[in-house]
């Protein structure tokens, strides 16, 4: 008899492949931008957990069909990253497709998000595909969605996304399309024209603070930590904020403001004194839906010249909100000249707080049902850390956040109490 | 320019002296009814009617020869108009098109191949190379097992595939044709390589209710070139029955037979077969003559297979592994081209016009007798027929097809477009290439058809079809929502 513990809770794994419906033809190339190069090095995971009553007569037929029609519009996700003479990666919209892999787990959806909130959320990559672009950087897949089945009959749906196809926001969107097509929603085919240099003009010059050259990685697009990241979720309730809000302060802002103390308390150096901020200008509307994605991100730097640890968190979040240095300029700038062939990291670079507030994670439904849970996490993510702050469901009366945040494991332990005795917050 | 003129005068002479034989050969006998009745005409007006009349009296008439004569010839018009065979019509046809969610680009499929043989990059290798010089296209469809990495092949899979792909099929026939099931009396099912048991016949009855005496028949093992030969079975069986409808249904069920190993002849069927069926109404009822799209006028089967090397040039075995695959030895080419000319042998007296054959009798006998060295005269088919269906089973045999038979690329273009947007769909293909030219709007009344297919055994399978009324489009098949974009240019090799 395997103890529980050992038992591997999700298998029965069968990979297949969907193609877009239509042929894209004319083998186009779809150009990489500096900053989907700059991000080429992390992965997006986002996991939806849904009850019996969404995913009742679902079969495996009924998830992949719509897919097909989905990735008729989104083309660039079946696409497959190539180089061009130079060296330079572009992808090649050749119709590879987007990876499905079905599972199931031996436990029911209530079962497995008791067992997180209690632990962590770290056995959540299980619900998605770990991935990894290359060795075989030609035939490496830059999307893999994975079908859990529970006991219970619910099922989650698992997305893994390579960022340099673009932002959370983004695949957030594609998973979101995906669902109303399965509903026989009508898509509006808008096309965005993608922005192809940085709008920002460069103010200051010099070398942007939010990336961290690494190692050169080859044709294998992942990077080495010193230590081994483990990923934690924390929930902050809409009360909790509601204490610190004023009015230009956002809750991002509050919450960064919170960690980044924490964090100061937790590490020996009293550091970081420089986080970056990563944050989306777009706003989420119905008719952005079918747009092709892109790394529409704001990196920007705050630097903090007095010690973190001893301020008011008002004033710490304020900070954050008027001192940050947006750096997309910059960046562009490095990647266009000598370092075009360098190999970066963005997230954990600086300890990074990511905003994915304005992201319609519920707006994914089955069968008109929202999911119970959504969690996001990023893989690849520096030795610094990685915070990411995500909406929660509206069952706590709305405004709520999750908190995910990837840190060494040694910090991560420290974190949860110093949260838990000064902050009262915990899982 | 004088050394170029008197050579295209010449040509142009030579031209003119052809088309001048050809008329006169092929008319032969109206050319000598001709003046045999103006001579007779003109002999009764030199004689009068007052001549005419006289020896009209002259003849005697008796009453028990009158009776004899009018009873013989009675009886000569009722033996010929009974043992006159019945006229075989195909009243409509059907082809499978399978759903976008089946497509396999070039792109995932070697993605696929990779992954499942990671361990073997040369054959790999291989696949890819077959792949860039197929002539097939981003639009080949395989069953979802295959989608699979790696496949999952099973027995409930491959039914699945079999009812989805016939049964569609056959839906889309009784729309067609307002065909009732009840009214089938002949039921022919060909699959080569999936035979289970009950029969794929008995599961088609099974899910229409068809009734209980009726003939039906199931061909597996027999090739692409089961599907003529499912048509001259149903030509057979409708001599002797009469007034009667017969369902034919040619397909190929990929499921079972991917081949999971690591042979390279045995991975070219896998690059090259695709799912695909079609289902076809013949009838010998005079009340369909009127509808019929086509009049069968010939069916001609050569089998090789008394030749060793032509029994084994496609043959299902098991690899070193252990694993089953169907081996394709490298003179396929020439045994298919060996295969062709006997039935060319055969085809070519039935549909010939008398000039070509008399060329092609004086080009024999000339180099029986005179000088070997003569080069044999390959007869013209474009004389016999307007439209040509080879069996799409890949691109070197349209290849050497056209060579052969000296044919231009709009020939072959049914052929080529078909393995193109459709793959190799085994017996199926050459209803998917009927449809073709159908589409186009190219089948006008009278036209002939020419359907030549190959397979394992060795066979050649020919069957001649007469147009029986201009065909409208667009027509209800498979390649209604993109003829438009068809004829594409195949490249040569086309790079992944």
């Amino acid at each position: 008899m395997v103890p529980a513990s050992l038992e591997i809770p999700v298998s029965g794994h069968r990979f297949s492949s969907v193609v877009p419906a239509k042929v894209t033809g004319g083998n186009k190339d779809f150009e990489l931008t500096n900053m989907d190069l700059a991000m080429k090095l992390h992965y997006i995971k986002g996991v939806y957990f849904f009850q019996s009553e969404a995913a009742q007569g679902l079969s495996v037929h009924d998830l992949k069909v719509p897919m097909f029609e989905c990735l008729e519009h989104y083309y660039t996700v079946s696409g497959r990253i190539r180089r061009s003479e130079t060296g330079r990666p572009f992808i090649k919209c050749n119709d590879g497709g987007v990876r499905i892999i079905e599972a199931r787990c031996n436990q029911t959806v209530d079962e497995w998000l008791a067992t997180a909130r209690d632990k962590d959320h770290s056995l959540d990559h299980m619900l998605a595909y770990d991935q990894v672009l290359g060795p075989d950087l030609g035939f490496s897949p830059l999307a893999f969605v994975q079908f859990t089945w529970f006991e219970c009959g619910g099922i989650s749906v698992g997305l893994s996304w390579a960022h340099v196809l673009g932002d959370a926001f983004s695949a957030s969107e594609f998973l979101n399309a995906w669902a109303q097509i399965m509903a026989e929603e009508q898509l509006s085919s808008k096309v965005n024209d993608r922005v192809l240099k940085s709008e920002f003009p460069a103010f200051v010059s010099g070398k942007p603070f939010s990336l961290k050259k690494v190692d050169p990685v080859g044709d294998r697009w992942i990077t080495a930590n010193d230590s081994r990241t483990v990923t934690h979720s924390f929930h902050i309730t809409g009360k909790q904020l509601h204490h610190y809000m004023t009015d230009k302060i956002s809750d991002f802002e509050i919450i960064s403001a919170i960690i980044w103390q924490s964090m100061s308390k937790v590490r020996i150096d009293l550091g970081p004194k420089t986080v970056t901020i990563c944050s989306n200008n777009r706003l989420v509307r119905g008719d952005e839906l079918a747009a092709q994605p892109v790394n529409g991100m704001t990196l920007s730097t705050v630097k903090a010249d007095f010690c973190v640890s001893k301020v008011e968190i008002a004033e710490l979040a304020k900070l954050i909100a008027d001192r940050k240095v947006p750096e997309n300029g910059l960046i562009e700038d490095l990647l266009s000249g000598d370092e075009e062939k360098s190999d970066f990291i963005v997230y954990g670079a600086n300890l990074t707080f990511v905003n994915l507030e304005g992201a319609d994670l519920y707006g994914l439904q089955l069968k008109g049902l929202k999911p119970v849970f959504v969690n996001y996490m990023i893989n690849g993510v520096g030795d610094e850390g990685t915070c990411l702050i995500v909406p929660s469901n509206e069952k706590d009366g709305g405004n709520g956040k999750i908190v995910t945040m990837t840190l060494p494991e040694d910090q991560i332990e420290k974190l949860k109490s110093i949260l838990e005795n000064d902050w009262n917050i915990s899982n | 320019m004088p050394p170029l003129l008197p050579d295209f005068s010449n040509s142009v002479k030579l031209k003119y002296v052809k088309l001048g034989y050809h008329y006169l050969v092929d008319h032969f006998l109206t050319l000598t009814f001709i003046p045999v009745m103006v001579g007779i005409v003109v002999e009764i007006v030199r004689l009068g009617p007052d001549e005419l009349l006289n020896i009209w009296n002259s003849v005697h008439f008796d009453l028990i020869q009158v009776l004899c004569s009018s009873f013989l010839a009675i009886f000569i018009a009722t033996v010929y108009f009974m043992s006159k065979p019945r006229c075989i019509y195909l009243v409509d046809y059907a082809c499978y098109k399978p759903p976008v969610t089946c497509r396999v680009p070039f792109a995932t499929f070697m993605e696929h191949s990779r992954l499942i043989l990671s361990n073997n990059p040369k054959s790999v290798e291989f696949q890819m190379r077959i792949l860039e010089r197929s002539g097939l296209g981003e639009e080949t469809c395989l069953p979802p097992a295959i989608h699979y990495i790696p496949p999952k092949p099973t027995m409930e899979a491959a039914r699945g595939e079999a009812e989805v792909v016939i049964f569609s099929a056959m839906d889309s026939l009784f729309e067609k044709t307002g065909l009732k099931p009840k009214d089938i009396d002949i039921l022919i099912v060909n699959c080569s390589l999936f035979s289970p048991t009950p029969s794929l016949s008995a599961m088609v009855i099974n899910k229409y209710k068809l009734r209980s005496n009726i003939k039906s028949f199931n061909l597996s093992g027999m090739g692409c070139s089961a599907g003529l030969i499912s048509i001259d079975l149903a030509r057979d069986l409708l001599q002797v029955h009469p007034n009667s409808n017969a369902v034919v249904v040619s397909t190929e069920i990929i499921t079972p037979n991917y081949y999971q190993g690591k042979e390279r002849a045995m991975l070219l069927p896998n690059c090259l077969f695709r799912m695909g069926g079609a289902a076809i109404l013949l009838s010998n009822r005079r009340s369909e003559r009127r509808r019929a799209k086509y009049r069968l006028v010939h069916v001609v089967r050569t089998h090789k297979g008394a030749d060793d090397k032509a029994y084994r040039c496609v043959f299902e075995e098991e690899d070193r592994e252990g694993k089953v695959g169907i081996n394709l030895s490298k003179d396929l080419m020439a045994i298919a081209g060996e295969a062709l000319k006997s039935n060319i042998t055969t085809i070519g007296p039935l549909v010939l016009p008398g000039s070509e054959q008399l060329l092609f009798l004086l080009t024999l006998i000339g180099r029986k007798i005179f000088n070997p060295k003569w080069k044999p005269y390959i007869p013209d088919f474009k004389m016999a027929f307007e439209h040509f269906c080879i069996h799409a089973g890949g691109r070197a045999v349209i290849d050497e097809l056209q060579k052969n038979l000296q044919l231009s690329a709009e020939h072959v273009e049914a052929s080529r477009m078909t393995l193109h947007r459709f793959g190799n769909t085994s017996s199926s293909s050459l209803w998917y290439e009927m449809n073709y030219i159908e589409s186009k709007g190219r089948m006008k009344k009278g036209d002939r058809i020419w359907q030549i297919a190959f397979g394992s055994g060795f066979k050649c399978n020919s069957a001649v079809w007469k147009c029986n009324c201009t065909i409208k489009t667009p027509t209800g098949g498979p390649w209604d929502d993109c003829i438009d974009q068809y004829p594409v240019h195949i490249p040569e090799v086309v790079k992944l």
